[in-house]
């Protein structure tokens, strides 16, 4: 940062600024706007979202049977974020689905919902229980019913007879009685240059290409009972129409398989959100990199900004910290081995550095877990208007665990509650 | 802030090493959005740039990078902070050192040339870019597209105006530095829309600064955003040394085009390396003027006497006032207008982007870009549209019929029919 003169503009207060546009300070920011409050949303970039399968991983460790069974599973770890948030997860799940769904992203499954296996685009299985309705067909019982992976040619981020080789190699109890591949040429695409996910989903979001596209994948799929896993391209503004036009076309039942980054699943997830806290008036700015805070003792007065020649001041009654852990860039590695959180300068519990290193890259690292130690209320220690939320705090191994959504979502309605959400919400 | 940040800030493509291909730019890239020509900021940035140098001249492994429209999105959506439009605009730049360019690109960066050309002969220079034979012409000749949205010339610049006006153009003896502002008027008002700047300086007047309007020539963004760098940094420096003497002495330099203020704020350090005192003394002093308002408003020293204007108005965020990092100024002065109902487009990009918009083999990718935008305009109803960038109200404006202000002429209608009401009360029931 350059060094800055005194004079600062800054934007109208706001009751609470939420640090970070992942699902945990989206869905902390929606409720709190929801509840009535003014709320601001200054994130350095787009998140997670934009990464991830866009269906919710809210507890799913290798023993566990339902969601439900996996919080209460990982709430006898110690330090685990759910040994505080275990009572929040029901509520917090159950609102984010109303006000995704409300913004025209339904999904299916509950915490009770059997974990049931899904297949990835590598044709790997991994235990999912909440989906999008879109990815729903694929944890439904399939008995007699067969797979059919479909690819699009000219579109290099799925591989449909890969993941299908794979899916057959794998233990998948009471999984489909055959899986297939097709690979369909649909209008246009192959003649494209650069065809990501993202531009097939906005493909599909125009009515009439997206008949003659569907026409053209229900002519190659083959007769017989067979449900169609379909790269997770179908729309990103019209996906319930895309989705639902798509099991018209083929007369079966259809479901997205999520694909590399960037995740159409998640940008439609991203977008539900921020049209929510829209709609309650609060605001949600991108490129906003914090870079100094102003504080009276243990109470943070302001944050400031990055801009193109001074920093802008945030000044709240409250903050609310959301920026992630070590993959969502919230918390920095030093090469001495220290570990630094970057918007507050807050201690970082974490492990040594003579274990970062291993032989198998494969292995979830051991950073993961690093993170913030907070109070009942989601304060960290010596700042009493913060909450801390999402995969910034202390103590999960979310890859393993499968926890990362829920303790978002949870810790987001703690902080929110925390913060005064419930009061206006009665009013 | 570590080495690696520190760095990159001296040398913005430094920052692509932090690049980790998650494709997050990939997605909010307008331009990527509508062509299938442009692979997006991943491949023509951080990608492309592992096989650029310094010593390797243009041998720029994909030159699709100039059709890269520099709205500088993928730079503020990219989590892991890499400069990548900034990145991409240096790439452009050294494809044209070595392999030159256009005399297309090089007259329509010339908006000085232009204004000194036109001016004299407005009426005619008019009926010239109004008629379709002379645009025709434009086209084949130029490679300026006939539709391609231009103003049109005043018959008088600004400049001129002011010197008949007999306006400061130096700080006088007993100024108080803090409260003069040194107006930055860009090229846009003083060859186009004179009328935002005497309405600027309206507005800066009633709020007790002394305005001062010293010697300037066009703050060369559109030579950046052509990769003209050596032109462009002839004019940087010239204005430097017209500018810097007035920020050092403490008052602020206004603009009210926010391409022209993010050109002196950080486009004159992170493109033209310009970074000595000078610069970085214009740069600190520099404010957009919906930017400085707000700041008087949250300091209580704003005049908040504003009439109500009781109309529907959309309102457009211009991706150059989103590189500023500080929100939308104009939505909050706005808010302080009985009646106004300002709407956020809620739209990325115009597609204008300066030139880019005008150029023949790119005016169908603008009005792509900014084609929702333009059906938000029009299902609005309303009878004007506001957006802070000048380029970007032309295409508004060319591409819906809708005509387009800069949010600061609401506000001096504002604040006029104030004073009208104040004179003549029986107005008040109207």
């Amino acid at each position: 940062m350059r060094p800055s003169q005194s004079a600062r503009q800054s934007v109208p207060r706001a009751d609470v600024v939420v640090i970070g546009a992942g699902l945990a300070g989206l869905s902390c920011a929606a409720e709190l706007a929801e509840a009535g409050a003014s709320v601001f949303v200054a994130a350095k970039g787009l998140a997670t979202t934009h990464w991830t399968h866009g269906g919710l991983d809210v507890a799913a460790p290798a023993a566990a049977r339902t969601s439900r069974d996996g919080i209460a599973r990982l709430a006898r770890t110690d330090g685990h974020p759910y040994s505080r948030l275990a009572r929040d997860a029901d509520a917090a799940v159950s609102r984010h689905l109303v006000r995704v769904g409300a913004a025209g992203l339904d999904h299916a499954g509950s915490l009770a919902t059997a974990l049931a296996p899904f297949p990835t685009a590598i044709g790997a299985l991994r235990r999912a229980a909440i989906v999008p309705l879109a990815q729903a067909a694929a944890l439904e019982p399939w008995r007699v019913t067969g797979l059919v992976l479909v690819g699009i040619r000219g579109f290099p981020d799925a591989w449909p007879e890969y993941a299908a080789r794979n899916l057959e190699n794998a233990a998948w109890p009471d999984g489909p009685s055959g899986i297939r591949a097709v690979e369909v040429a649909v209008p246009g695409v192959e003649r494209l240059r650069n065809v990501g996910s993202q531009d097939l989903a906005r493909l599909f979001d125009d009515p009439a290409w997206r008949g003659r596209a569907l026409a053209a994948i229900a002519a190659a799929l083959p007769p017989g009972d067979w449900r169609v896993g379909m790269p997770a391209v179908l729309g990103v503004e019209h996906h319930a129409a895309a989705h639902a036009d798509a099991e018209a076309a083929f007369g079966r039942r259809v479901f997205e398989v999520p694909s590399l980054p960037p995740s159409v699943p998640g940008m439609r997830l991203f977008d539900a959100l921020r049209r929510r806290i829209l709609a309650s008036a609060g605001r949600v700015q991108i490129g906003f990199d914090v870079v100094s805070v102003e504080r009276e003792g243990r109470h943070v007065i302001a944050i400031h900004t990055e801009a193109a020649s001074r920093t802008l001041r945030l000044a709240a009654n409250a903050f609310v910290l959301a920026t992630g852990g070590i993959a969502g860039a919230g918390i920095r590695a030093l090469p001495d081995g220290g570990l630094v959180e970057r918007v507050f300068g807050l201690p970082v519990v974490g492990p040594e550095q003579a274990s970062w290193f291993s032989d198998d890259p494969l292995m979830p690292h051991p950073l993961e877990a690093a993170g913030i130690e907070v109070d009942e209320q989601l304060a960290p220690a010596g700042l009493e208007n913060v909450r801390v939320i999402g995969s910034a705090l202390a103590g999960m191994r979310y890859l393993d665990e499968r926890c990362g959504d829920g303790v978002a979502l949870a810790s987001a309605h703690r902080a929110a509650r925390s913060l005064g959400a419930p009061r206006a919400v009665a009013a | 802030m570590t080495f690696h940040d520190a760095a990159a800030r001296e040398f913005p493509p430094y920052s692509t090493d932090a690049c980790v291909k998650c494709n997050v730019c990939t997605t909010v890239c307008p331009v990527a959005r509508v062509t299938d020509a442009f692979p997006g900021p991943k491949y023509v940035g951080p990608q492309a740039e592992r096989f650029r140098g310094p010593d390797v001249g243009d041998a720029s492994p994909d030159r699709t990078v100039d059709l890269c429209s520099g709205c500088g999105i993928c730079t503020r959506a990219c989590p892991h902070g890499v400069l990548i439009a900034e990145t991409n605009n240096r790439a452009r730049a050294a494809i044209v050192a070595d392999r030159g360019s256009s005399f297309r690109n090089r007259l329509i960066s010339d908006t000085d040339l232009m204004i000194r050309a036109g001016t004299p002969l407005a009426p005619l220079a008019n009926f010239g870019l109004q008629n379709r034979m002379a645009r025709w012409m434009g086209e084949k000749v130029l490679g300026v597209h006939r539709r391609g949205p231009l103003a049109k010339f005043s018959r008088t610049t600004f400049g001129s105006w002011w010197r008949r006006r007999g306006g400061l153009t130096a700080l006088p003896s007993d100024a108080e530095p803090s409260k003069t502002i040194v107006y930055f008027h860009g090229c846009a008002v003083n060859g186009f829309e004179p009328d935002l700047g005497r309405d600027a300086v309206a507005i800066l007047e009633r709020n007790g600064f002394t305005v001062v309007v010293p010697r300037q020539e066009c703050c060369g963004l559109p030579f950046i955003s052509n990769g003209l760098y050596e032109t462009a940094r002839r004019k940087a420096g010239r204005n430097l040394s017209s500018l810097a003497a007035f920020a050092r002495a403490g008052s602020r330099i206004v603009g009210t085009s926010t391409s022209c203020t993010h050109a002196l704020k950080a486009e004159y350090r992170e493109m033209l390396d310009l970074s000595d005192a000078d610069a970085t003394a214009v740069a600190d002093a520099t404010w957009d003027i919906c930017e400085l308002l707000v700041d008087l408003h949250d300091r209580g020293q704003l005049d908040v006497g504003f009439a109500p204007i009781v109309e529907p108005l959309p309102y457009h965020p211009p991706c150059q006032l989103k590189s500023h990092g500080i929100g939308t100024p104009a939505m909050d002065l706005f808010g302080l207008v009985p009646g106004l109902r300002a709407i956020d487009s809620d739209h990325d990009c115009c597609g204008a982007a300066g030139t880019y918009g005008l150029k023949v083999e790119r005016w169908q990718i603008a009005q792509d870009v900014g084609a929702p935008l333009f059906a938000k305009v029009r299902a609005s109803g309303a009878a004007r549209a506001a957006c802070d960038s000048e380029t970007c109200r032309w295409q508004i404006e060319s591409s819906t019929g809708v005509p387009t202000v800069h949010p600061i002429t609401i506000l001096a209608e504002s604040y006029r029919r104030a004073d009208a009401a104040r004179e003549e009360p029986w107005r008040r029931i109207v």
